[in-house]
């Protein structure tokens, strides 16, 4: 079954003391659909604290906003039967941060692949599991002899993240919800990851939303990027669109404030530090909105 | 003959494994001079980091400093054998004249002392003579590093983590240090807050005259904050120039692949 992801007017509010009104407004009003077909990979870029991993929450139904709605092919995720929840779930499937977290330490990383395998009932026998397990490994570009029977601590940060990956090879779901996944590895590991991605695009028609804070990877990525800033998606369009001609102030900043490799090419002026504190993450997203930063 | 603030020469780091000793540098040479910025460039695993612990003293077992000599010429001092000295001669030379912004600095302030007595801390163990300064110190630091003053009072999970790279930044060169090496200073931060550190880092040599070696795998960074660049491949120096020789004009094959393969993002900063 081929769907539609959709946020329509998604707000999350959160409780904070200390704040004017009592709560922190972290997502405000965010569209967006995400289309199966055809695949597509679709960035939604921003800072710290901008609230892109509440999105990603919303999308995954993990928390549920405060107004609006996530729809999965026209039905809100919240009001779905179990059946069709259990088909949403298994449709659409995240990989997280962080490669050390997702694991439990106790239990060999195989546990993660077998309980899909039981879970959605994708086979009917131990031995047809493990063919599936293993082309899924290699389809991530994973030695199943080298990984399976492992405990996480034994395998680098780059396999653990492949392994997720490979999970959600095994699940063949329509929409892939990733949040950071390669902000904890190194450059040439993040580049395997992106371009299994991109597979997975191609080969299988899964679509991805892709949140980062990175914009060489949205770079990389290509495909369909928003920008999001205090809650708000500020603008939208094609990579090469976007990151050419920046039509918001804020996409604007982020990319003058990449350091281009180019010693004849400094800066000529200075960041205005108060204006980028302002967006840091240590500010609720609702605090008033500082003057555009002076550059 | 130029003004070395560091001379390293013929230095070998090799980390001892079950598999047999692995080189993390190998017979490398490089001069730091006074007040300059010096860029670091290198891969992952290139031995980056592992040159900046050895010569900060830093290196924990398995690894070993197999051969070489790093010699520091503190202003006004005589000249030291960096992997000589030992105790509390360490010890003084220690944030005093050498001073380190760690990778990963976020974590390198203490969580339950404010910001204050973080300064004090190091500004007292290492120049007792220093205490009756202390408190016009901190806002004069603080604002080195485009802090407020009233960051001083705050603890450390009050701060983003830019401003806990700053603080971090203003406490290493409380003390005037001859040489500071940073590590990575901008990764893990927003593109915003790099361009802030960067632009901190720059004030700092302006400001106080201290020598930085900056070292990242950006090689971004490097082109919009370094005087010179050594690139590292393998342990190994493979080349030593000022920046613009080093990006215009690459002598070493490895330079120019590395300088080709940095994505161009975006529109050209004009």
């Amino acid at each position: 079954m081929k769907s539609e992801l959709e946020l329509r007017g998604v707000q999350q509010r959160f409780h904070a003391r200390g704040v004017e009104g009592g709560y922190i407004t972290a997502v405000d009003d965010v569209s967006f659909t995400l289309a199966a077909e055809p695949p597509q990979v679709v960035s939604l870029v921003g800072q710290s604290g901008s609230g892109k991993s509440t999105i990603a929450r919303n999308v995954l139904g993990l928390q549920k906003p405060t107004e609006g709605s996530v729809l999965y092919g026209g039905k809100d995720i919240f009001k779905l039967s179990r059946a069709e929840y259990d088909e949403y779930r298994r449709d659409v499937q995240p990989v997280f941060q962080d490669p050390y977290a997702i694991f439990n330490p106790f239990y060999r990383v195989d546990r993660v692949l077998w309980k899909a395998v039981k879970k959605f009932g994708l086979t009917s026998s131990r031995s047809k599991g493990l063919e599936l397990i293993e082309e899924s490994l290699r389809a991530v570009r994973l030695e199943p002899e080298n990984v399976l029977g492992r405990y996480p601590h034994q395998l680098s940060g780059g396999q653990r993240q492949r392994i997720m990956l490979a999970r959600v090879h095994m699940l063949r779901p329509s929409f892939i919800i990733a949040d950071e996944p390669v902000s904890m590895l190194d450059a040439q590991v993040r580049k395997h990851f992106l371009d299994i991605l991109l597979d997975f695009q191609r080969e299988h028609g899964m679509t991805t939303l892709f949140i980062t804070h990175d914009l060489s990877t949205v770079y990389y990525l290509g495909g369909e990027v928003m920008v999001i800033t205090k809650g708000t998606i500020v603008e939208r369009g094609p990579v090469s669109t976007v990151m050419h001609e920046p039509s918001h102030p804020y996409t604007q900043l982020l990319l003058d404030s990449i350091p281009q490799p180019d010693p004849d090419n400094r800066w000529s002026t200075r960041i205005n530090v108060d204006a980028v504190e302002e967006l840091d993450d240590s500010t609720p997203a609702d605090a008033p909105k500082p003057e555009a930063p002076i550059l | 003959m130029s003004d070395s603030v560091l001379e390293v020469k013929g230095l070998d780091v090799t980390y001892s494994t079950n598999r047999g000793d692995v080189k993390a540098v190998r017979g490398l040479d490089l001069d730091v001079r006074r007040g300059e910025i010096l860029g670091i460039a290198g891969e992952s695993g290139s031995g980056k980091s592992t040159l900046a612990v050895a010569l900060l003293r830093l290196l924990k077992p398995p690894g070993k400093v197999t051969g070489g000599s790093v010699t520091f010429y503190p202003g006004g001092r005589s000249p030291i054998d960096l992997l000589k000295v030992d105790g509390e001669e360490l010890r003084v030379l220690r944030w005093s004249a050498l001073s380190y912004l760690p990778q990963g600095s976020m974590s390198s302030l203490n969580p339950v002392m404010r910001v204050r007595d973080q300064f004090k801390d190091v500004i007292l163990e290492h120049a007792p003579g220093r205490r009756g300064e202390v408190d016009t110190m901190i806002p004069r630091l603080l604002g080195e590093v485009g802090l407020e003053p009233r960051v001083a009072s705050m603890y450390p999970h009050e701060l983003s983590g830019g401003m806990k790279q700053r603080v971090l930044m203003a406490i290493a060169v409380a003390l005037e240090p001859d040489l500071m090496i940073a590590d990575e200073p901008t990764t893990a931060l927003d593109v915003t807050i790099q361009r802030v550190i960067l632009q901190s880092l720059g004030d700092l040599r302006r400001d106080f005259g201290v020598t930085l070696m900056v070292i990242s795998h950006d090689m971004g960074v490097h082109a919009q904050l370094a005087d010179r660049v050594a690139v590292m491949y393998e342990g190994r120096l493979v080349e030593v120039g000022d920046v613009r020789q080093v990006f215009k004009d690459p002598r070493d094959p490895y330079t120019r692949q590395l300088i080709e393969s940095i994505p161009r993002v975006g529109r050209r900063a004009s």
